[in-house]
């Protein structure tokens, strides 16, 4: 049996540690204030116990370091760990010189057994079992065999959880939402660890904190308040959901001060790594492009981050819809042709017509005329009749415009002389 | 002087050029597809990993004129959008595509604020996925286009920013500076290079050429407003163009 003890230098990443220590054997347990570990059964996967501590202890990246010490037996360990915590030099006999505070079942019958001189785990040994079990209760005598290997050591094993949840509790009460940055930062290093043990990327977390109050100038309040941060491909990468996280807090209110922060995951996907690729211009620097539109949607609006989608149509404006970059959509082409402006008018502007003549920015001259239009009669609404022109306009170049035609053109001219006329696009 | 005593060429380090002459391109370059324009940059193109800024009285007009054949390049040599920051108008899929850069090429950023479209161009610079950006910036500071700048070198983007006429007389980072002008015909002032200084403008056709021979056919020897004979455009797919009910206005 070989043991190993840990203790993580932060006392809230204990869990996390755990997970970390999953990797390495399927015993770990919780005890007192450390992490156990028995890694006899995976020490020559791992090349040895050296290494095994090695790339246990080093390269623990998301995580603050560890303290540990490692014995032939769990409380050995342990009793290792509380010396080397303390700053004392291990014992040269083990484990007949380890003090017996080192020993959880023991630490409360010190004063009394020190009265008797009796100071470590031999002198407990050497006692009478019959008196001490009398004395001090069995419980001590079996934590001693165990320490000595005479027992089998039981502990509830650690098991990852198949979703991650974990709360936390701020150091002080939040007042606004960005304040909470950075318990969800601590959160979120956790969730890696979770990630990686998992071999799981996140598609989908929700963020939970528990306000203080329950009412607020006589409004009820609700207990919790949630927000949920989404991403279009599984990531392990927290840079991106930490940014994406402290966008989403910069924009959301608390309604009242907040005490417990939690982190969930909705919807996680297995995840077979990053791709990389030997070549070295396949690897290029900077972020994908749904990282850097999940961010732009979340600070501008997901309506201010758009893409276009062409469709079948000949109303120009129709030509092509736009829609969020971040709901995505087939890419699609309709016919294109060079005669169109490539300056589209989000809608067409009226313009002023002086003496049957259009204007903007001058009087327009229309140079050509391009084509008619009659389409839209079988939506609702008036139909479009229209017919387009190229024309030039004194300060804005050339510009595309149309006019309205009457249904029956013959007798719309008879009636009304006077056309309504469009600017829709631009030649630039 | 005495004959055998000869002036030395002192051997001129990477960034510093004579007058007369143009800088050697120290990154790669991507052509602008005007031929005109390409002999008059140093390297012959468009700097790729610094910004190029274009003033204009009113933004909007010879943008694409300007950069579409340079941007179809670059499309074509790399996947991924061209980025538009707060475009002053939606740009039109099916005309760009037919120019070589499709419309599904392009992400539109639309920002009001200032400092929103800063942010905002920045990122798109920061992104490995994006081929270039124009951005529109009416009232940028010279520190904070100096480091889109950076943003550009350190990610080797292509990025345009629009300025107004206004900030002629600032200092700026952009390795070119161009002034653009005109109705009829694109006037192009290269106010700054690293090269000599440019005497007269560059001119530029101001439409396409599928355009201008529309226009030219419009012209045409004889204008005669014949109902019958009035298709002449060359138009393919639209030849239907005219009826007579249409031609009698």
């Amino acid at each position: 049996m070989y043991w190993i003890a840990l203790r993580p230098s932060h006392e809230e990443e204990r869990t996390a540690w755990g997970w970390r220590a999953l990797q390495f054997t399927p015993r770990v347990a919780q005890v007192d204030e450390a992490l156990l570990l028995e890694v006899s059964g995976s020490e020559r996967l791992w090349g040895g116990r050296k290494r095994l501590l090695r790339s246990l202890v080093q390269g623990c990246e998301p995580l603050s370091g560890a303290q540990w010490a490692h014995g032939a037996t769990s409380l050995v360990a342990l009793a290792l760990l509380r010396l080397k915590l303390r700053g004392e030099a291990p014992p040269a006999h083990l484990p007949r010189d380890l003090p017996l505070d080192a020993l959880t079942a023991a630490r409360e019958h010190v004063p009394t057994l020190e009265r008797t001189g009796t100071r470590t785990w031999g002198d407990l040994r050497t006692l009478p079992r019959a008196g001490v079990a009398r004395r001090f209760g069995a419980a001590l005598l079996d934590a001693l065999d165990a320490g000595y290997g005479d027992r089998p050591e039981r502990y509830d094993w650690l098991q990852l959880p198949e979703e991650f949840d974990m709360k936390f509790e701020l150091a002080a009460l939040a007042t606004t939402a960005p304040e909470l940055m950075w318990s969800a930062q601590r959160l979120l290093t956790q969730l890696q660890v979770w990630l990686q043990a998992r071999h799981r990327g996140v598609l989908a977390l929700e963020l939970e904190w528990t306000l203080d109050l329950r009412r607020l100038n006589g409004v009820r309040l609700p207990s919790h308040e949630q927000l949920t941060v989404r991403t279009a491909q599984p990531t392990q990468d927290i840079s991106h959901l930490r940014r994406l996280v402290s966008e989403h807090l910069s924009r959301a209110t608390l309604s009242a001060p907040v005490n417990h922060l939690r982190l969930r995951s909705i919807e996680t996907m297995p995840w077979g790594g990053a791709d990389k690729s030997l070549l070295p211009e396949d690897n290029v620097k900077g972020e994908r492009l749904h990282q850097l539109v999940e961010r732009l949607s979340v600070r501008l609006g997901e309506g201010n981050v758009l893409v276009a989608q062409a469709q079948e149509d000949h109303r120009p404006e129709k030509m092509q819809r736009w829609v969020p970059a971040r709901a995505g959509g087939p890419a699609t082409t309709n016919h294109a042709d060079a005669l169109y402006p490539p300056w589209l008018l989000p809608r067409p502007l009226p313009l002023e017509v002086h003496n049957s003549v259009p204007h903007y920015g001058g009087p327009l001259r229309r140079l050509a005329r391009l084509y008619r239009v009659e389409t839209g009669w079988w939506e609702g609404g008036k139909p479009a009749l229209r017919d387009y022109f190229v024309a030039r306009s004194e300060e804005a170049g050339l510009v595309w415009i149309y006019r309205e035609r009457p249904l029956q053109l013959a007798q719309g001219l008879e009636h009304a002389q006077e056309f309504r006329w469009y600017l829709q696009g631009l030649y630039a | 002087m005495p004959a055998h005593l000869r002036l030395i060429e002192p051997a001129l380090p990477p960034h510093v050029w004579r007058v007369p002459e143009f800088a050697q391109a120290q990154e790669a370059i991507v052509s602008t597809g005007h031929a005109a324009l390409d002999a008059q940059l140093p390297g012959g193109g468009w700097p790729v990993g610094s910004m190029v800024e274009v003033l204009q009285a009113r933004a909007g007009p010879h943008v694409w004129q300007l950069l579409l054949p340079g941007l179809a390049q670059a499309v074509r040599k790399q996947a991924g959008p061209v980025a538009l920051v707060s475009s002053p108008f939606d740009p039109f899929g099916p005309s760009l595509g037919a120019q070589g850069l499709p419309g599904e090429r392009l992400l539109c950023v639309k920002a009001d604020k200032p400092a929103a479209r800063l942010w905002a161009a920045e990122q798109c610079l920061r992104c490995a996925d994006v081929v270039a950006v124009l951005a529109w910036l009416p009232q940028a500071k010279s520190a904070e286009l100096r480091r889109l700048h950076m943003a550009a070198q350190q990610h080797d983007k292509l990025l345009f920013v629009f300025r107004g006429l206004n900030a002629r007389q600032d200092s700026s980072p952009a390795r070119v500076r161009l002034l653009a002008e005109g109705v009829d015909s694109l006037q192009l002032h290269i106010l700054k290079r690293r090269g000599p200084p440019l005497e007269k403008p560059l001119v530029l056709p101001a439409w396409s050429r599928r355009v201008a021979a529309l226009l030219d056919a419009r012209k045409g020897p004889a204008p005669t407003p014949a109902p019958a004979g009035a298709p002449v455009v060359p138009l393919h797919r639209r030849s239907h163009v005219l009826d007579r009910t249409a031609a009698i206005t």
